[in-house]
């Protein structure tokens, strides 16, 4: 620590000159703040109980909403944050790792689970939170299902930032042109994608870039749960006959006409206003989107969750999709940053933040004003529901990357899947060979 | 002069060295590096797709030393000594001072199947409105390309000028009271003062091409599944989204042989025989 | 005939090249609500254009970088600029040894794919503690600046005839009034190029700026405005292009104002 301090007090008395400069620049009324929002906790060791802390997201479009729930952290429990958003996820998750080799570690950051969280909680890079769990789901702030998803050798690590399920936006308005209603069975549902065919219409988006593996996912964890779960923990194959199955489902539902272009750059939820497409495939953190676009939930849009493609099931398999919120070990203000997830996970917080997004919360105790996104809420928790992760938490980095380009590849020209499926089981192969 | 040198010596060559190391490692980011010898090499050279990639960073090189220098040229050549011809240059300079971020949103929406370009052919009646452009390869590394002369033809037009301004008035005047005009002043004089700059020019695209990124990356991000990535998509693709440090820098050690070999080789030529002029 | 058809020619092939700003321009002026990519084409009219920047303005909260970005993109180039004219000059002028190998040296620097350097460069700016101050985004821009200067320079400079040199050395002059006092002012249009480019270069930098800074107030504008694009829901189409071109206009008007030094007359033919 001295010498660091040392080495950059050398570096910077070096350049005073430029700074004073730069100084004499910049120097406006809040400059004084900032500058000691940099280092919160730094100068001395002791516990301060209100300030600032360092904050990093790759979600650099919920600024607004973090900002909102600064004001009410810094209002309730004394700490605001520093926020510093990314766009770009993979330069993200890059930033971050080296950072931890750096002085410039971020206090509190977001990150992934699955495989991306077991690698800092390997290296030890991120704290423990499992006081803050215990206490939590005793209080019933956090449902225990979630446990899983943030426990690696029965230690917990961060806290949920968000959670998100996966349902089917639909415009009303083209539902209604169409006399079409709302599914009950996957039938229903396929009968409304062959209505809206015959209209010209695709049913359902579609992209072949990043969220290529959207219908993949629906379409197995509504077949066969199960098998969808063994691909993600390396027990069963690609080349599955059931997987095989489901792809060859997928093929004929895009030959059939149901699903936009997949090269379409515009945004989804203008597609949906438009009603160039019916059907939207995403996770709740979407509602967001559709609103800041003006379309009012019940009138303009609606959602449902999507009908077992196998209707013997006895659960509705529903996709849920939770992103950590982290606090990071060697931070200075560590425990600055613990307490702060301890606010985090409360009623109060997830109500400001989950109304603030427009979306649903892990913590049952908060109050979502969105009707139909509490409703959504409560049905998750029920026995009616089966939780299934997302696909992209729950396959592992290099599986992940060689099934996004498969299925890019796939919803681009669909035709044969048995290559795309070989070459993404020979990534999971080898990647599994090294576990 | 020196302390120029120092500083791009320390800001730039430190961490390629740095890079340079981790391709003989296995590393992901976090911990330490591991020492693996040359395995990232082989594992990358046994990998079918940097075919693909080489291919298409090969169709880079050529199309950007094609045409947005030959346009560059052409418009530095037709506005350099005409009235109003910073004027005419104008609108080739634009699309440069244009910030990223929109140039990718125009573009995408040009070019997405149905989109602006499709619209247009149609409304002209002219063939092609069916294609996808940016879904079909090589189609879409043709129309990424076109895309990029948008941006660059630009640039090279105003190097060129530069160069064309410098040119010593005698011998043009000579050319022209012995007759010479149009192509054959061009092919005998201009063109061989203008020796120069259309080394800085073909000299800057040759590196830019092989590192083409941007464009690419906001394009189609080298899919639909890698059918139109470069080495620079490969390389980024390796370090960010694998997070195999080793590997991405395996590739980058590689593009960066590669393309400073070609300027060397270039550069040598061109500034070589100038010097016996 | 060549005095029609050049000039219509020029005209053509420029309406050609102003399509996308066109479509740039009539799209960011749409409301977020009447955006259709099948009607990209359709020209909007209406003050939906300043809403949409007004937006984007307090949504990225642009001001507090923009300051930050002009002293870059006016810092970085000029240091680059007289750096690289330095290393032009040297080779060229007064024949450095080995000046082939010295240029390639520095030429090298353009050659380094940026995403590569930018981990390491982070690493080592968060140690040297340069990482989030103005100053060390200064010198990386100027350091990357520097490359392209000197190539553009070297060769400009090896068009003027190296008596132009041998006379002032015979005059009595001393090589940096050489450099100063002849070389710089002969070669004005090419510093004014490089210039320009450069400093088009450094305020459309994405990657440099985000990596290498956090607060506020030293954040360049475009790490700033890429908020707006975002896969977790970003703004929408019209928001995004408006934001585009509001931080185009500097450099527009950068290029619209230096048009002039480029139009003939300025060339140093008397040489």
């Amino acid at each position: 620590m001295t010498d660091r301090s040392t080495m950059t007090r050398f570096a910077l008395a070096g350049l005073t000159a430029g700074a004073l400069l730069l100084a004499a620049c910049g120097g406006d009324d809040g400059n004084g703040d900032d500058g000691d929002a940099n280092a919160p906790g730094t100068s001395n060791g002791e516990a301060r109980d209100s300030g600032t802390l360092k904050f990093y997201t790759d979600k650099a479009a919920w600024e607004p909403q973090f900002d909102r729930v600064s004001d009410a952290s810094e209002e309730q429990v004394g700490w605001d944050l520093d926020f510093t958003g990314y766009s770009d996820a993979d330069a993200y998750s890059a930033f971050i790792k080296q950072s931890f080799r750096t002085r410039e570690k971020p206090t509190l950051f977001t990150w992934h689970t699955g495989d991306a969280l077991a690698e800092l909680v390997d290296e030890g890079m991120v704290a423990p939170t499992s006081d803050i769990w215990a206490e939590a789901i005793a209080s019933g702030d956090i449902p225990a299902d979630l446990e899983q998803y943030y426990t690696y050798d029965g230690e917990q690590y961060c806290v949920p930032l968000n959670v998100a399920y996966w349902v089917l936006y639909y415009n009303k308005h083209v539902f209604a042109d169409h006399g079409l209603e709302a599914p009950q069975t996957w039938d229903d549902l396929m009968h409304i994608a062959d209505t809206l065919a015959a209209e010209g219409i695709p049913a359902f988006y579609q992209t072949n870039i990043l969220f290529s593996f959207v219908w993949f996912q629906t379409l197995l964890a509504g077949s066969d749960p199960d098998l969808y779960e063994a691909l993600g923990t390396g027990e069963a194959s690609y080349t599955d006959p059931g997987v095989v199955a489901v792809m060859e489902q997928w093929g004929d539902m895009i030959e059939a006409g149901y699903f936009s272009d997949p090269g379409l750059a515009d945004d989804p939820q203008v597609l949906l206003n438009n009603g160039d497409v019916a059907m939207l495939n995403f996770g709740t953190f979407f509602t967001g989107s559709l609103n800041e676009l003006g379309m009012v939930s019940g009138e303009d849009y609606d959602l449902f969750v999507i009908p077992n493609v196998d209707p013997s099931l006895d659960r509705t398999s529903l996709i849920v999709e939770s992103g950590p919120l982290c606090a990071a070990q060697e931070a200075d203000d560590r425990d600055q940053a613990l307490d702060y997830l301890t606010w985090w996970v409360g009623a109060e917080a997830q109500t400001e933040w989950a109304n603030a997004r427009g979306d649903v919360s892990f913590n049952p105790n908060a109050e979502i004003r969105d009707e139909r996104l509490a409703a959504l809420g409560e049905e998750a928790g029920t026995d009616e529901i089966r939780l299934v992760e997302r696909y992209f938490e729950a396959t592992p980095q290099p599986v992940l990357t060689a099934a996004l380009d498969g299925f890019g590849a796939f919803v681009t020209s669909p035709g044969d899947p048995m290559p795309i499926l070989e070459t993404i089981q020979a990534e999971a192969d080898a990647y599994w060979a090294t576990q | 002069m020196a302390p120029g040198v120092l500083i791009v010596a320390v800001l730039l060559y430190l961490p390629f060295l740095w890079t340079t190391y981790l391709s003989f490692t296995r590393y992901r980011g976090l911990g330490s590096p591991e020492w693996i010898g040359l395995d990232n090499y082989q594992a990358m050279f046994s990998d079918p797709a940097l075919l693909t990639s080489l291919r298409n960073t090969a169709l880079w090189v050529a199309g950007t030393i094609i045409v947005p220098v030959g346009i560059g040229l052409l418009i530095a050549v037709l506005t350099y000594n005409m009235r109003f011809g910073a004027w005419f240059r104008l609108p080739f300079l634009i699309p440069y001072a244009i910030s990223g971020v929109a140039v990718g949103v125009i573009w995408s929406f040009i070019l997405q199947s149905n989109g602006a370009l499709s619209q247009a052919l149609d409304a002209f009646g002219l063939p092609g409105a069916e294609s996808r452009w940016l879904l079909d390869a090589p189609l879409n590394t043709f129309v990424m390309i076109g895309a990029a002369a948008w941006q660059a033809s630009g640039v090279n037009a105003l190097l060129f000028v530069i160069g064309l301004q410098s040119i010593p008035k005698e011998p043009v005047e000579a050319a022209k009271v012995d007759g010479a005009s149009g192509w054959r002043m061009f092919r005998s004089i201009l063109w061989p003062m203008l020796r120069p700059l259309t080394t800085v020019v073909v000299g800057l695209s040759i590196v830019a091409s092989l590192k083409t990124f941007d464009v690419v990356y906001v394009m189609t991000q080298g899919g639909p599944g890698r059918s139109s990535e470069t080495l620079a998509i490969t390389m980024y693709r390796e370090t960010f989204v694998q997070s195999e440090y080793g590997q991405g820098g395996a590739v980058s050690v590689v593009l960066t042989v590669v393309t400073l070999a070609a300027s060397i080789a270039y550069l040598r030529r061109q500034l070589s025989e100038r010097r016996a002029l | 005939m060549t005095k029609v058809v050049k000039p219509a020619f020029l005209t053509v092939l420029g309406l050609l090249w102003l399509a996308p700003v066109y479509l740039l321009i009539a799209n960011a002026a749409k409301l977020p609500i009447d955006y259709s990519s099948s009607t990209v084409w359709k020209p909007a009219f209406g003050t939906a254009l300043f809403d949409n920047m007004r937006d984007v303005w307090d949504r990225a909260d642009l001001s507090s970088s923009v300051l930050s970005t002009a002293i870059y993109s006016v810092t970085g180039p000029l240091t680059g600029v007289l750096i690289g004219a330095c290393v032009g000059f040297a080779i060229v002028a007064l024949r450095l040894r080995h000046g082939f190998w010295w240029f390639v040296f520095v030429f090298g620097g353009t050659v380094f794919p940026l995403q590569m350097i930018l981990m390491p460069l982070f690493v080592g700016y968060a140690d040297t503690g340069l990482y989030d101050t103005r100053l060390g985004l200064i010198l990386v821009y100027s350091v990357i600046s520097v490359p392209f200067s000197a190539f553009v320079m070297r060769n400009f400079f090896s068009g003027i005839a190296h008596h132009v040199f041998e006379a002032a050395v015979v005059d009595g002059a001393t090589t940096w009034r050489i450099f100063w006092r002849i070389y710089l002012p002969m070669s004005k249009s090419a510093l004014v190029a490089i210039f320009i480019l450069q400093a088009t270069f450094i305020w459309n930098d994405l990657l440099l700026g985000l990596t290498l800074s956090q607060s506020d107030d030293v954040r360049p504008i475009m790490p700033a405005l890429t908020s707006l694009q975002s896969t977790y829901g970003g703004s929408a189409m019209p928001v995004v292009l408006a934001g585009g071109l509001l931080v185009s206009l500097p450099t527009v008007a950068l290029f619209l104002a230096t048009q002039r030094i480029f139009s003939r007359g300025l060339a140093l033919g008397q040489f």
